[in-house]
Parts: C-alpha cells; structure tokens; sequence
C-alpha cells in the first residue's frame, strides 16, 4: 500500500478504469506506468473490500415496531371516493349532469347575492319587523311566567323568608358560600394526582 | 398472504408505493421489507450503535411512511428514504457532539470532589451483550477505518460504494453539489486506504 495518489492520473479516470469503462488513453497509460497501475489496483482492491461488507439486520419484530406507529389510509374511503370520481367522469352525460349541477349551485348563490344587494332596503325593512316582533313576544312570555309564579300559593311564604334587607343579605351570603363550597369540592375531585419524584441521595 | 408477499416482490418501488397510497398494509411491509437492511446498516456503521441505529431507522420509516402521500414519484423511492435517514444520522452525531461530556468532569463542578463525580468513568463500563455483538460486527479492520472517516465522508463511502449508488443520487441524497460528492469520495478513499495501512502496520 503506498497510499499515493496516482501521479498522471484524474480521480475521475480512475473511477471510469473502476467502472471497467477506462478511455483509450487512460488504458494506454495504465499499461504504461507501473506507478499508477499500483494505485489504480489498490483502488479496485479498496472497493471490492467495501463492497463486500455484510449488510446488518435490525431485530426480528423492527417491522411491527414501525408498522405499530403508521397510519395506513383507510382503503375503503380512497376506493369510495376513487369509484365515485370514476363514475362521475365516466360518460359524457354524467360530466354533463356533474356541471349542470354544479352551474344551478354557482348560479344560484351569484342570482341570490346580485338580489341582495339591489333590495338592501327590503331586506332592513323585514329584519326591523322580525327583531320588533321577537321582542314582543318575549315581553309577553316573561309576563306570563312572572303571571303565573305569583299565583302560586307557595309564592307569599317564600316572599316572607327575604322581606327585610337583613334576611336578604344573609341569604346571599349563604348561598355565596355553598357555591364557594361547592366550586371547591369540585376542584378538589377533578384534580390531576401530582407525582412523586424519587430524588436520587446526595 | 405469502402469495401477495410474492407479487409485491415483483413490483417496482413506484407501484408499491402507489398500493400503500392505497391503503394496503402489505405495500407498507413490502416497502420496510426491501430497506431495512440497508438502512439499518447505513445507519449502523454512521452512529456505531447498534441500538441507537435500530431508534433511528424506526424513526426514519415512521417519518417516511406517515408522509408517503407527499413523497413525489419522479424521484427514486430508496433516494428520498436514505435522504431522511441520512438527516437523521447527521442531526444524531450534531446533537451527540454538542452533549459530550468533558472526560474531566463537569464543567459546572466547583470542588475537585464534584469534578471526580461527575468525570467519564471509562474503565469502569461493563460490557454488555450488545457491546458483545458490536465489537464482533464493526469489529473488523475495514469497519474501523470507516469509522475513522468524518461523518460526511462516511455517508458518501457508504452510500457509492456498501449501497452501489451513482454520485448523482448520492448529490441527490446528501443535498449536495456533484462535484462535492466526488471530493469527498476521493478524499475518503485515500483516507481509508492510509486507515488501513496504519492497521495493518
């Protein structure tokens, strides 16, 4: 091994002598000069010892490792939608039914814009009506419900239980403390368990 | 299920592709079946690990499976796989370099205690069973002069001359220049030949 370049010679002549593909000048030279015959037999030498390297093998289950983390597509909704595709453009009358379908849709939605804006008025007009009507009809059923608790006969003791500020106030204050409470619990139940981490000694 | 493992055999890389794309299982294991090997070896021989080389190439066909709709047939299939394993190789050996531990202790320790405790214990490493098997597979002569090359260096030999491939897919691989591609050959072949030379001597 003299770990020499070849002296009269380009990395790319001998890759092309390598490949057993030399130009006839390179082989010329090759018969030649021993020096470079020496390097380019080292070379090939090198080469064939790289080549036959064994290839490794990863353990037996490497493939149900990988397939375990794959997402295959479903294959039945690529067929679907590959069959539907098909169908649609199979014939010339269901490329035509496709863009009729497909014109009456566009069409529509560009007719029912363009009548939008050249009724801007109308359109104002309804949504005032619509929002007074709602409006009252929802007065009329909050006084109806409020109709119908007074009437109850339960109604004047519970009124009774909250007719001074001060029954009031402490009312208040316990319902503020059993909703306090009652946020607190929760919490307390839905709280993730903290994990203990082992120190390792000093 | 042994004769469609026969018919995907067959077929070229480009049509099993398209049969994964598919959703057919088969295609995926066919497609794992064919590079494992050379993969897992490439991967191997770059990061001397045997372990950390099976993570990585299960890292790679995961990556490369998951994305198999985005992968565009012009290119070679075995082109567009090593090209992710090689990124994952490199990225590794950056990575490895950037968390090297002085041989000294930590560079963190304040007290010569702290330095002791903290220092590489080489001697005291047992040896594994794995280790076992890495010292019988890299163990020979050729594995360490490829092991003395720099890493670059070392997926360009490995990939022209262990896999067979031409300079312009390995251009194409490495994301490099062609010109680039054969210096580094070059440069690998001498280094490898004096390697051997010295471990020979």
């Amino acid at each position: 091994m003299t770990g020499l370049p070849a002296p009269h010679l380009t990395p790319d002549d001998i890759d092309g002598w390598l490949a057993g593909a030399p130009g006839p000048a390179v082989q010329a030279h090759l018969d030649e000069c021993p020096v470079c015959r020496a390097f380019a037999e080292e070379e090939r030498a090198l080469v064939a010892r790289l080549a036959a390297v064994p290839l490794f093998t990863p353990r037996a289950d490497f493939a149900d490792r990988v397939m375990a983390a794959v997402q295959v597509p479903d294959p039945f909704a690529i067929r679907s939608l590959a069959a539907a595709r098909r169908r649609l453009f199979a014939t010339r009358k269901s490329i035509a039914i496709a863009a009729s379908i497909a014109l009456l849709l566009v069409g529509s939605m560009a007719a029912s814009a363009l009548w939008t804006l050249a009724n801007q008025d109308t359109l104002i007009a309804a949504g005032n009506w619509l929002a007074a009507e709602a409006g009252r009809w929802a007065w009329v059923g909050l006084r109806g419900a409020a109709l119908n608790l007074i009437e109850q006969p339960w109604y004047g003791e519970v009124r009774g239980l909250v007719d001074t500020p001060a029954r009031l106030a402490l009312l208040s204050a316990l319902a503020s403390v059993a909703y306090v409470s009652g946020v607190l619990a929760l919490r307390r139940l839905l709280a993730i368990p903290a994990q203990r981490v082992a120190h390792a000694a000093a | 299920m042994s004769q469609r493992r026969g018919e995907l055999a067959l077929k070229t890389d480009q049509e099993i592709v398209v049969l994964a794309r598919a959703g057919e299982e088969a295609a995926y294991r066919e497609l794992i079946r064919r590079y494992e090997r050379p993969l897992f070896s490439l991967l191997y021989r770059m990061v001397r690990d045997r372990e950390l080389a099976e993570d990585l190439a299960q890292e790679t066909f995961i990556k490369a499976l998951n994305a198999i709709e985005s992968y565009r047939p012009e290119f070679k299939f075995s082109s567009w796989i090593f090209k992710i394993a090689n990124n994952a190789a490199i990225d590794h050996l950056r990575r490895r370099e950037l968390d090297t531990l002085s041989l000294e202790g930590s560079p963190h320790a304040e007290t010569p205690e702290a330095m002791e405790a903290t220092a590489l214990q080489i001697g005291d490493r047992q040896e594994s069973p794995l280790d076992t098997v890495e010292a019988k597979e890299l163990g020979g002569q050729i594995e360490a002069a490829i092991a003395t090359l720099r890493p670059e260096y070392r997926s360009c030999i490995l990939l022209r001359h262990v896999e067979g491939r031409a300079y312009e897919e390995i251009a194409q691989i490495l994301n490099l220049p062609l010109g680039t591609v054969k210096t580094y050959i070059h440069r690998a072949r001498n280094e490898l030949r004096q390697a051997l030379g010295h471990l020979r001597q």
